[in-house]
């Protein structure tokens, strides 16, 4: 006669006994070290391969890309005035035969300039409006060819795609849920590391084209201030403020305090001096605009 | 209506079989449902909303199959096995299916 | 931008996940032991062959439950995902599903006064609730009810 019955098995066989919060100390943990090395690898590899490409590849894909840069009819003295402050700084940071800078000019209210692919540069009325003299002009445009002289369009792009592809591959694993967008924004972190590595190198060859075009670098922390008093009209930070850990850490750029501090440091280690009569802008620039 | 999912009686002989019997029941939950049901979702446990929903799906399923079964003149249908596919997000098949039969 | 703020509200919820689903998680265990001890005079069988020591109506009974993970597990089977293996965050939570629902269904095989619950099966589905997962879990059965009892 057969005999049926429920018998308790064993708890637990089913299930793994380890401490969640372990686990998720070892996988975090080792995410983490996964996404930032890959993404490091991925810079570096990107940004090596970029380097490697000719300038002259840039230009042609600009000009496959076709993007018209800045405004054609905007204000053409204020073109004339910048190409002619841009030969007066090249004369001190010498470009390589091969690469040339070419200048644009848009009268929209925006705050920012910026360097892109084929020594494209970009001025924007709202920032130039803000600036006080020459000298402050002439650190943004020097910044700007340093960031062509050093191929960080180019870099940057190069390194970017690189790391997006692995991060999109890591990510875009199924599954991943919630997990997946902190991974991405680790990569993205871990990729300003480097952007800001740029702009403090862009940083310190314009101090030295400054200091060869002036003989000094007074007032080439102008913009710095101009950006810090931008922000605090937002409602943001003042200049005289200590930005915490977490936003130096997750800025793509250096924050201005330390940029103005580093323009002192580079200065005194190259051998120019800090104070000096500033350069005004041209009588006219204000109707350049 | 007997309904088993064994697949004979011990003490009854089935004189005919009559075919196969199915029921089938495609529900969504309501966006009211969905919002209640991921903000639980944060913080884990048992979902309701959405047991209750697809209990009474299947008890739709399961209606359909034994008036299927009805229509055949059967009075049980043996061998029964329930399905459940999500097919779409957000909505959910249950089937339901047996032997439709008729007992001595 | 990554903002502070962000980083404060993920950690919250990982941390509430965390919190409230682990407490929430023990307690269903406890629940779960305890109400198995007290249905094992009802036993479920997963033989497809019935008992005979006694004549037995046949009747199908169900049991279903519907359980959502919690913010933390996602998050950490996320993470065990890059890497692969075991995904331990989950292996708790679909164990008290099956479980549940094979309560549910000898909940209702006692409630017709059943001696047995014969050829066990179940059925699992992924459920996506929001962004968490969840899963459904059907257990059921075939109960026999003896029909002698009063003899």
């Amino acid at each position: 006669m057969v005999t049926y019955e429920n018998r308790q098995p064993q708890e637990d066989i089913n299930v793994t006994q380890r401490h969640p919060l372990k686990s998720f100390a070892i996988y975090a943990v080792s995410a983490l070290v996964l996404v930032v090395v890959l993404v490091v690898i991925m810079q570096f590899a990107g940004g090596f391969l970029a380097k490697r490409v000719p300038f002259s590849v840039e230009t042609r894909v600009m000009d496959a890309i076709g993007i018209e840069l800045g405004d054609a009819d905007a204000s053409p003295e204020m073109k004339r005035y910048l190409n002619e402050l841009a030969a007066r700084l090249i004369e001190h940071m010498p470009l390589p035969d091969d690469m040339s800078v070419i200048i644009h000019y848009d009268d929209e209210d925006v705050f920012n300039a910026f360097a892109t692919l084929g020594g494209n540069l970009m001025f924007y009325k709202g920032l130039l409006s803000t600036l006080p003299h020459e000298n402050a002009l002439a650190m943004v445009m020097a910044h700007e060819i340093a960031h062509v002289l050093h191929r960080d369009p180019a870099v940057g792009l190069g390194g970017g795609v690189a790391s997006m592809l692995v991060l999109a591959g890591l990510t875009g694993n199924a599954g991943t849920g919630p997990a997946s967008s902190v991974l991405s924004s680790a990569g993205v972190l871990t990729g300003a590391q480097f952007t800001r590595r740029m702009e403090i190198s862009a940083d310190e060859a314009a101090v030295s084209a400054l200091g060869g075009l002036y003989g000094h670098t007074a007032g080439a922390d102008a913009l710095f201030r101009a950006i810090a008093e931008q922000r605090q009209k937002s409602g943001g930070r003042g200049i005289e403020d200590g930005a915490d850990v977490f936003e130096r850490f997750l800025a793509t750029h250096p924050i201005d305090a330390d940029r103005i501090r580093a323009i002192v440091e580079t200065s005194e280690s190259l051998g120019i001096p800090t104070s000096g009569e500033t350069t005004p802008l041209p009588a006219a620039f204000k109707s350049w605009l | 209506m007997l309904l088993s999912n064994l697949e004979f009686l011990p003490d009854r002989t089935v004189k005919r079989h009559l075919g196969l019997v199915q029921g089938s029941s495609v529900r969504s939950k309501h966006v009211g449902r969905d919002i209640g049901a991921s903000l639980k979702s944060l913080f884990g446990g048992e979902l309701k909303g959405y047991t209750e929903l697809l209990h009474d799906s299947r008890e739709e399923a399961t209606q359909r199959l034994l008036e299927q079964a009805e229509s055949l003149g059967a009075n049980a249908v043996i061998n029964v096995r329930y399905s459940t596919s999500s097919i779409a997000a957000g909505a959910a098949e249950i089937f339901v299916y047996g032997s439709a039969v008729e007992l001595e | 931008m990554i903002g502070l703020s962000q980083i404060v509200f993920f950690v919250l919820l990982l941390l509430s996940g965390f919190v409230i689903g682990s407490v929430a998680e023990r307690r269903h265990r406890k629940s779960i032991i305890k109400r198995e001890l007290q249905f094992n005079a009802l036993p479920a069988i997963a033989s497809r062959r019935p008992a005979e020591d006694r004549p037995y109506a046949q009747m199908l009974v169900t049991g279903s439950v519907v359980i959502g993970s919690d913010y933390f597990k996602t998050f950490l089977s996320g993470l065990i995902n890059l890497f692969g293996g075991r995904v331990t965050p989950y292996e708790s939570l679909i164990d008290r599903a099956r479980r549940e629902a094979t309560l549910r269904m000898k909940e209702q095989a006692s409630q017709l006064n059943a001696s047995y619950v014969f050829n066990v099966k179940f059925e699992t589905m992924r459920i996506a609730a929001g962004r968490v997962p969840a899963l459904e879990v059907l257990a059921y059965g075939t109960a026999l009810v003896a029909t002698d009892q009063h003899a």
